[in-house]
């Protein structure tokens, strides 16, 4: 009965920890969320809407709120939502800027079959997605559960792993990257000391260098860790103690409660590090000198798009391409969606 | 409720069908202002990429232009290679370009073709253009139209680093009559007397480069829109750094890789680890400056057919006036004044290039002194060997040095063989021009 009470508690203040949660990690990845920033609050403006029309609200309130949220109101829809309908037009013509846009029907999107660049975008990108995103949630979730066992100095771990989440996606360290990853680099110093000399530069082969990236898409593992972290907290001791008195050992305890009580955060930090490596631009376009090189081997979609709009001039390719990557991101989140209910727990 | 909805997404759609209409009634016309010069106190805008010496030389020219024509004010901006392009593209989409632009050979092609630069002969009451040669002149034409002047030009050679050659106790070859055979040769001994910590030389890797690997074949890059160049002869040219990467002039192949993507400072010869480089002769100075030795000098490229006319004066840069500036006839008189007044042209230097005025050249090249002056001599060097120019790199194709770089690198980490990555290259660059015009 006890335990069943505890359960029924911790439900609620999950729920609230939730939107905590969220609230937290957009602190945390300022600048990477404004889709979902628009997303949530067209949703509330639906709210809003809404309730206008419930006679037991006052009318008087709603005006107020719509006269506060005029200036993002104004903000979104003509700098946001204007211009993205604007590129979905776009995608249909040929444009290159200064003559004005011809309509081409499908062209842009027939061209994207026959153009191996485009391809190549696709499966560099998918493989530093499927790679990176993997290695990065275990790491976060390793040290997660190491430093919630309450050691000494906590607050100091925690804020050293965090710090390259903070850092990662600047172009500073996009820079060091290049030269920690160079012929005489660091990493080859480190390699030395076991004995192994290579003047191999990671960066420069296009073998290796897409590994580069997705080493440092792990090593900004500190904010999903974070949200792990608070995770951990709310998972009730109770359920521990009474599966140490089950006689169940550290891994048992870790994989039957840890896991399944964690299984909603886990699938939160999936869908958004699946979303936002998808969208990754900053590092490849530093590391490879906006180029994509050597090879393509950092052609990341969003680098090629860049390329094809601004350096090759073909804006209505670039939109076109841009929709085709709306479409997989939104493929992929569903697709996530789907199997969340063969693994994710909700305790309701 | 849903009613409520759809007069919101109705007000939405008529918000964007009237951006859209907008944005697509923008285009850039030519503005019809008369180019004659105004009495009254006019504002210009001069934008160029470059680094900071560029700058502070740029800077100082237009304030003695300024003194000059004291009713003329200039407005300067300017930025980065690539920073550059990105926004000029926008500017012009927005009707916004400045109105006197640098201009490379990349992109004349484009924006000639669009209409979107004046046709500097209208203008010829304020902008003399014959002081320089004809066949560098017509290197600025697009479409029979001057829609710009040549400022400077730029010769293809090998700077040599004599230091390391010193220090190595080499001696270079006779370089007057010298093949690609011989310069790999010598570039290779300077590889392993360094056992490898210095290297000889880098493979071209740009359009330049290019052209004149065509010419040296008795063949040409491009004939109006169409790319000319023979499969065989683009894939000698994709296979060159792969040879050297193995046989040791380039040291390997990473060590290739990561020069083709280095800034000046970063590269193996701007840190003194490399004997000699393939490139523009006003090279020389940043790169004994980087380097720092004042012992660097330049000799003609190499050659198939040695003595042959392949080289050319190409143009390094250009002054472009907007068509729809305001105030054509004072950009003219700017333009005018940067690339044929003996005071500008002593200010400004070879920063830009070789200055595309003969005379301004000659006074240059007798009051300066060091790396500079050996760059204005190296014009005299490759005399004999200057043959007619090549047309311009058409519309479509200004992203022909990073193509080059990367079919190179295909073929130098083995993705693909040189002949099939020249086709292929042709194909795309052919598409890319045809998609263009």
């Amino acid at each position: 009965m006890c335990v069943g009470n505890q359960f029924g508690n911790f439900g609620n203040t999950d729920r609230g920890s939730a939107s905590r949660l969220y609230r937290e990690w957009h602190r945390a990845n300022d600048g990477d969320t404004e889709q979902e920033d628009i997303v949530s609050s067209f949703a509330e403006f639906g709210v809003l809407v809404n309730n206008r029309h419930k006679p037991k609200d006052k009318p008087a309130d709603t005006k107020v709120a719509l006269g506060f949220l005029a200036p993002w109101l104004i903000g979104a829809v003509c700098l946001s939502l204007i211009p993205m309908l604007y590129s979905l037009v776009i995608s249909f013509t040929k444009y290159n800027m200064i003559k004005p846009p011809q309509f081409v029907g499908l062209m842009n999107y027939r061209h994207m079959i026959a153009d191996p660049r485009f391809i190549n975008s696709l499966t560099v990108t998918l493989t530093y997605v499927i790679v990176s995103v993997p290695l990065q949630l275990v790491a976060a979730l390793a040290l997660a559960v190491l430093l919630d066992r309450g050691m000494r100095g906590l607050a100091f771990y925690r804020s050293a792993f965090y710090l390259p989440s903070m850092l990662g996606g600047s172009v500073a360290v996009a820079v060091l990257w290049k030269m920690v990853f160079g012929a005489d680099g660091l990493f080859n110093a480190f390699l030395g000391i076991f004995g192994i000399d290579t003047t191999m530069s990671w960066i420069a082969n296009p073998d290796t260098a897409n590994w580069t990236l997705m080493a440092l898409h792990v090593w900004q593992f500190g904010s999903p860790m974070v949200i792990f972290l608070a995770g951990l907290r709310q998972i009730p001791r109770e359920l521990y103690e009474a599966a140490s008195v089950d006689g169940a050992g550290t891994w048992r305890q870790f994989r039957s409660i840890t896991l399944p009580m964690l299984s909603p955060i886990i699938f939160f930090n999936l869908v958004m590090s699946v979303i936002n490596s998808f969208q990754t631009f900053t590092q490849a376009y530093v590391v490879s000198g906006g180029t994509g090189g050597p090879s393509d081997s950092t052609l990341f979609y969003t680098l090629y798009l860049y390329q094809q709009g601004f350096a090759s001039l073909r804006m209505g390719y670039a939109s076109a391409l841009a929709w085709i990557m709306v479409l997989i991101v939104a493929a992929l989140t569903g697709m996530n969606f789907a199997l969340s209910k063969f693994w994710v727990h909700y305790d309701d | 409720m849903k009613r409520l909805w759809k007069k919101y997404l109705t007000a939405v759609m008529a918000a964007v069908a009237l951006c859209v209409t907008t944005a697509c009634g923008s285009s850039v016309g030519a503005s019809d202002v008369p180019v004659v010069a105004s009495d009254g106190d006019v504002t210009i805008r001069l934008d160029w990429w470059g680094g900071d010496s560029r700058v502070e030389t740029t800077e100082q020219a237009v304030a003695a232009f300024e003194k000059l024509h004291p009713n003329i004010h200039v407005d300067m901006e300017y930025s980065d290679w690539t920073g550059y392009w990105d926004k000029l593209a926008v500017q012009s989409a927005g009707g916004n370009a400045p109105d006197v632009m640098q201009m490379d050979e990349l992109y004349l092609s484009f924006y000639g073709s669009m209409g979107s630069l004046l046709d500097l002969n209208t203008a010829s009451k304020y902008l003399e253009l014959n002081g320089m040669s004809d066949s560098l002149k017509s290197m600025g034409q697009v479409e029979g139209k001057q829609v710009a002047a040549p400022a400077t030009t730029a010769q293809y050679g090998v700077i040599v680093n004599n230091t390391i050659l010193n220090n190595l106790g080499l001696t270079l070859p006779d370089t007057d009559h010298w093949t690609w055979d011989e310069f790999a040769d010598f570039a290779k001994q300077v590889t392993e007397k360094s056992n490898g910590t210095i290297i000889g030389s880098l493979a071209p890797n740009n359009g330049y480069g290019l052209q004149l690997w065509a010419r040296q074949h008795g063949e040409k890059l491009f004939d109006g829109n169409h790319i000319v160049i023979q499969p065989q002869t683009l894939a000698s040219f994709l296979q060159l750094p792969a040879d050297w990467a193995s046989n040791g002039v380039e040291g390997s192949r990473e060590r290739w890789s990561e020069n083709s993507a280095a800034t000046l400072n970063d590269s193996d010869f701007g840190k003194g680890q490399q004997a000699m480089m393939i490139t523009q002769a006003t090279m020389i100075t940043p790169y004994a400056q980087a380097a720092g030795t004042d012992d660097m000098s330049i000799v003609p490229l190499p050659q198939i057919d040695p003595g042959a006319k392949t080289m050319y004066l190409k143009p390094g840069m250009y002054w472009s006036i907007s068509s729809s500036s305001q105030h054509p006839a004072e950009a003219a008189m700017l333009v005018n004044y940067l690339i044929n007044n003996k005071q500008a042209g002593t200010i400004l230097g070879t920063e830009r290039g070789i200055p595309s005025n003969d005379d301004i050249r000659h006074t240059l090249a007798n009051s300066v002194s060091g790396t500079d002056r050996t760059a204005l001599n190296f014009v005299d060097t490759i005399q004999p060997t200057l043959g007619t120019s090549p047309s311009i790199t058409p519309n479509g194709a200004s992203e022909l040095d990073k193509t080059i770089i990367r079919y190179q690198q295909d073929v130098v980490f083995g993705k693909r063989k040189a002949l099939d990555a020249a086709k292929a290259m042709i194909a795309e660059l052919q598409e890319s021009i045809d998609f263009a015009s």
